[in-house]
């Protein structure tokens, strides 16, 4: 009988649910079941490595920490509004850009890797978003799509169309 | 209406200072709406250049330079990259196709690309439009054939299977000449109103053969010489290139590789977004956008000044004008309403004959400027914003016309008739 319940009262709700998005966070992104990163206690600027900067110079690259995170599958489909920053892949000739990263840190920070797959948002948009500043924060609203990853190719990941951009003001 | 008409008939009286204020309105109209569509359309024909290119990679130097000379041919490289370091990333499993770019000469002024059939095949403009062929076809196996843009074929007059000879160094008169490697038309491209108009395209091979004698920087002479026919069975692939295109498979991994081609061990290079860049140049430019833009609503509002200078002056002279309309039954609102008329009336031509202007100066100047500078100005209806300036400047008319429509309000009756002229 309570599970009958339930089942009616998420059939009610979901209508509800369907027209107001959800608000999501970028932690809320990451599996709770993915394994902890290992804090590496390197400290930034250790004299005594100094030593090891020509080695460092013909080591390899700094790559992607996880260039094919995991990502939360049960998210595929759901109606969610997500702030983040938005890194301009597009752009029309009204000026409006219509295919973009959304990432939830502005820019280029160049002193630790770029951040994993499921952590950022390819965002398409039909209407587009006249950005003016790159560090201008926005609110994506629309139905997010989740790629599960298939090959060693860095395909995995959130999509989405978004429905709505806005500008995110700090909450006063 | 009498009103309106009466104001007409009092502005013809006067029609040479009138015609003068209208025309210095005129002007300034068409100066500030000039300046609203070359920042509008420069804007959306740098923004319609590119499109689909995930990452251009060049040698290490400042994003918005790496952006201007790879994309839109403005400025020079400071440094080429090593052709093993293209190849690299070309084969990186995360990338789906690579265009290579060389630089550095030129023809009559328009810049030689040395590229490869990638980028007849991967670049795109505009909505994700690729290049087009209007005659002939992309360049093949031998090293010597090129490929123009549309604007390169019209203003020089080539056509399919012409020969002409490319020119060391980016100047429109060249002194120096790979002459004895002449290059055949072998294709012209349609137009896409973007810098691939005033490019030449050759293949990378050829950018080398042009090249291959050269030693100390100069052409080789006498023995030294290598022929086009002798290069044709040389070892054609570059040792260097200035720049690349990258397309990836998932727009995801962007970053990604960005960094790992910032941080190559191999040589120095920078990776940047071309959206961010672009967007970049723009907040450079907005600064100079604002100043231009400010300057112009100054000359604006000068106009309108001048405007009510005269209409301020003629006052005086007018006191006899005043006093018989108020004399034949005319109210002080009525001689009021007759100034902003007039001032209104005068804003209006003004504006209109501004539009008027612009299009006309448009018209005349659409194929120079785009020849020159790139810059399609199109004989487009004004924008939604552009009316509001408009609108903001009747208003501004009728603002103004409001100072001497009150002084003439205060005047007396008494005050026209018992002056003595």
């Amino acid at each position: 009988m309570p599970r009958a319940a339930l089942a009616l009262l998420l059939l009610v709700a979901l209508p509800v649910w369907a027209a107001a998005p959800k608000d999501l966070t970028w932690s809320e992104m990451i599996p709770p079941d993915a394994a902890p990163e290992v804090p590496n206690m390197t400290p930034l600027h250790d004299m005594s490595k100094m030593s090891d900067a020509l080695s460092a110079e013909s080591a390899p690259a700094a790559k992607q920490d996880l260039p094919n995170a995991p990502v939360v599958q049960s998210l595929d489909g759901q109606n969610i509004r997500l702030p983040g920053y938005i890194v301009p892949l597009e752009v029309n000739e009204e000026g409006r850009t219509t295919d973009f990263l959304l990432v939830p840190y502005f820019g280029a920070c160049i002193h630790v890797p770029p951040p994993p797959s499921n952590q950022i948002v390819h965002v398409k948009s039909e209407l587009g978003v006249k950005l003016d500043e790159l560090y201008q924060p926005y609110w994506v609203e629309g139905p997010l799509q989740v790629k599960a990853s298939s090959s060693e190719l860095a395909d995995a990941g959130y999509q989405m169309d978004a429905d709505k951009i806005y500008v995110y003001e700090l909450p006063e | 209406m009498y009103l309106f008409r009466l104001a007409m008939a009092s502005l013809a009286n006067r029609r040479f200072t009138a015609l003068l204020t209208a025309f210095a309105i005129a002007l300034s109209v068409c100066l500030l709406l000039a300046v609203e569509r070359v920042r509008t359309e420069a804007k959306a024909s740098f923004a319609s250049t590119i499109s689909g290119t995930d990452l251009i990679v060049g040698a290490r130097s400042g994003s918005v330079n790496l952006l201007l000379y790879s994309v839109f041919r403005i400025g020079n490289a400071t440094n080429n990259i090593r052709w093993d370091s293209f190849e690299h990333f070309a084969s990186n499993p995360k990338v789906k196709w690579a265009i290579p770019m060389s630089l550095g000469d030129s023809h009559r002024g328009y810049r030689v690309m040395g590229t490869t059939e990638a980028y007849f095949e991967h670049y795109q403009y505009g909505r994700q439009q690729h290049l087009a062929l209007a005659d002939g076809r992309a360049f093949a196996s031998d090293p010597f054939e090129v490929v123009l843009g549309a604007e390169v074929a019209d203003a020089l007059h080539y056509k399919l299977g012409d020969k002409l000879v490319l020119a060391h160094g980016v100047a429109a008169i060249s002194l120096v000449k790979h002459d004895d490697k002449p290059f055949t038309v072998v294709g012209i491209l349609k137009r896409t109103g973007t810098p691939v108009d005033r490019t030449l395209h050759i293949s990378l091979g050829g950018m080398e053969a042009i090249h291959i004698d050269w030693h100390n920087g100069v052409p080789a002479r006498g023995n030294g010489r290598i022929s086009a026919d002798q290069a044709r069975n040389m070892d054609l692939t570059p040792q260097a290139i200035t720049a690349f295109m990258l397309g990836l498979n998932s727009k995801i991994s962007t970053f990604a590789l960005q960094r790992e081609i910032n941080e190559f061990r191999g040589e120095p290079m920078l990776a940047i977004l071309p959206g961010v860049a672009l967007q970049e140049l723009w907040s450079l430019m907005s600064t100079a956008e604002k100043a231009l833009f400010v300057v112009s609503l100054f000359v604006v509002l000068t106009g309108l000044i001048g405007m009510l200078t005269a209409i301020l002056t003629s006052l005086n002279e007018r006191r006899r004008e005043m006093a018989i309309l108020r004399s034949v039954g005319a109210r002080p609102w009525h001689i009021a309403s007759l100034l902003v008329l007039e001032a209104f009336a005068l804003a209006l031509t003004g504006v209109i004959a501004g539009v008027a202007l612009l299009y006309i100066a448009i018209a005349a100047a659409q194929g120079y400027v785009q020849a020159n500078y790139g810059l399609f100005l199109p004989l487009a209806w004004p924008s939604e914003y552009e009316w509001t300036l408009l609108g903001g400047i009747l208003a501004a008319a009728l603002l103004m016309g409001s100072v001497p429509a009150w002084r003439a309000y205060r005047q007396s009756l008494a005050d026209g008739l018992s002056i003595r002229l």
